[in-house]
């Protein structure tokens, strides 16, 4: 199979205003994805699926990505008039960059027996722009994987044909897989606690360290 | 030795032991449930099954008429058997007259078979 | 009720003296027909039960019912989630008195391994009354075994009347249970106080 730059070459040549950038990977599978632009994706797609020499009909897997708001301090030295003095001093700056949602498709070809090649797509942030399209229409196995990320990620895909929640049920207001997800607190008994789940438990015990019970 | 004993009183018994044959244990099973097995009704308990949902409207289908129909037709060769038996039993006593008018009445039956044939009613949907 | 010693000899012989209430409940006991209750892989462990190697039938669970109307035990075999916790119940609301329930697993007892899931009901015992647990992931089949035979003795202890009763003989025992709503952030109740209440743990800080 052609290697990552040349895919990325012959996308960007057929599919016209599509971002398209290779997301590297340290791990020791060296597995690197294509970054597309939520925008053209959906063509995107269809080009990975049509094209003769990749023909990548099969999306084994879609899942999901949270990337949370991140906070960087950097330590800057800035020279300022102190009192009349003009001093170097140290200031932290803070630097906030916006987190964003991603969805992230593994692609095979069952014609040509070759693959992966993954696919992340972002939305714009993690408040109001979740959107993004789906790519239901152009794999059909991506049909419960992507109401799977609605479900625990919140990512809304347009286009899909039945957008429902799939693990928790109708009416549920949270989305479990988000890392600023807060769980139910039921964690009245535990037999063993121990680290968090100590901290969790503790809430539920008497300060005044009620009598030892038995079972209820 | 059954001289002195008339009839009545042997049907007196059989009838007695006719009643209390099957009512014996249905009040045994009565009572039984009266003590051993109080109601304990509730509105899911008695809500209809339907693997742990919710059931949306009624337990009550449509009911198919091929059933009726097949019920009629049964009814109709069964009652024709029922004729034929006691024909049947006496058979080798009987005229020739006495033949063709059970074959008419066979026939007549025949004709109603082939019309309920003709009409589809033997074939289930 | 009668002498053990007067039983015996009796019994050798060739006379057996019983009681109203042994008879009623060795009725009841040896005949426990489960509910299809297979939610997750303690399910495999309770068909491996029902099957020829740990035959479960010679206990008298023959046959494993479909309907909650027909069944007597309700063996909750894997884990429970809240999503599906709503239906447990009602299950458990339509089955006919008299009624038991075995917990096998660690799953269904308070969660099991998967305890911390956002979508996991920590005990099905939150809801209903269970008789018996069995602890285990995956109890063995030898283990349901046992669980259905402490069941049996636990049954062949019932009484008629007084605190020993079995809940369908007992006026003040509910006849169903309240089944939860799946709410917005969790099930609506969370647990039901009548049935569960989490032991008082003492604070060791």
């Amino acid at each position: 199979m052609e290697s990552l730059e040349e895919i990325k070459a012959r996308v960007e040549a057929s599919v016209t205003g599509a971002a398209v950038e290779i997301v590297p990977n340290d791990a020791p599978c060296q597995q690197r994805s294509l970054r597309v632009g939520r925008e053209k994706a959906r063509e995107v797609a269809e080009f990975l699926r049509d094209d003769p020499r990749l023909r990548l009909d099969y999306a084994s897997n879609a899942t999901g990505v949270d990337w949370p708001d991140t906070v960087t301090k950097q330590k800057v030295k800035v020279k300022k008039q102190i009192n009349g003095v003009e001093q170097e001093v140290e200031e932290t700056l803070e630097e906030r960059k916006p987190g964003c949602l991603e969805a992230v498709y593994h692609l095979y070809s069952m014609a040509l027996k070759q693959g992966p090649v993954i696919l992340r797509v972002r939305t714009a942030d993690r408040m109001q722009g979740v959107h993004l399209p789906s790519l239901t229409p152009v794999w059909r196995g991506a049909e419960f994987q992507e109401r799977e990320i609605y479900d625990l990620y919140g990512i809304v895909f347009d286009g899909h044909p039945d957008l429902r929640r799939l693990l928790m049920w109708e009416g549920y207001r949270h989305h479990p897989m988000r890392k600023d997800f807060v769980e139910p607190d039921d964690y009245e008994y535990e037999p063993t606690p121990h680290d968090e789940v100590l901290e969790k438990a503790k809430a539920h015990y008497p300060a005044d360290g009620g009598t030892q019970g038995g079972t209820a | 030795m059954t001289g002195s004993y008339s009839t009545n009183e042997f049907l007196a018994v059989l009838l007695l032991v006719a009643i209390l044959f099957p009512i014996g244990p249905l009040l045994a099973a009565w009572s039984w449930a009266k003590f051993m097995c109080p109601a304990k009704p509730g509105p899911h308990k008695n809500a209809i099954y339907e693997c742990g949902l919710e059931s949306k409207g009624d337990a009550w289908v449509q009911f198919r008429s091929e059933y009726y129909l097949y019920a009629l037709i049964f009814l109709v060769f069964d009652v024709e058997t029922l004729f034929l038996l006691p024909f049947a039993a006496a058979f080798k006593g009987l005229p020739l007259g006495a033949f063709a008018a059970m074959l008419f009445f066979l026939l007549l039956l025949v004709e109603g078979l082939v019309w309920a044939w003709r009409k589809g009613l033997l074939a289930w949907k | 009720m009668i002498d053990e010693g007067l039983r015996n000899e009796l019994s050798k012989q060739g006379v057996v003296v019983t009681g109203f209430q042994d008879l009623y409940n060795w009725g009841r006991k040896n005949s426990l027909w489960p509910m299809q209750f297979g939610l997750a892989c303690c399910a495999i462990e309770m068909i491996a039960t029902a099957m020829a190697r740990f035959d479960l039938s010679r206990f008298g669970s023959e046959v494993f019912r479909n309907s909650p109307r027909q069944s007597d035990l309700m063996i909750v075999a894997g884990t429970v989630t809240k999503k599906m916790a709503p239906q447990v119940v009602r299950l458990y609301n339509q089955m006919s008195e008299p009624k038991y329930v075995i917990a096998m697993g660690a799953c269904a007892i308070s969660g099991g391994p998967f305890k911390q899931g956002y979508n996991v009901l920590k005990g099905i015992d939150r809801f209903i009354p269970v008789d018996v647990h069995i602890p285990g992931c995956p109890p063995r089949p030898e283990a349901l075994l046992h669980a259905l035979i402490t069941l049996q003795e636990k049954i062949s202890k019932e009484t008629f009347t007084g605190p020993g009763r079995p809940r369908h003989l007992d006026p003040n025992a509910p006849s169903e249970f309240p089944i939860p709503v799946c709410g917005p952030d969790d099930l609506t109740p969370p647990s039901n106080p009548e049935v569960w209440r989490p032991p008082t743990m003492v604070r060791e800080d």
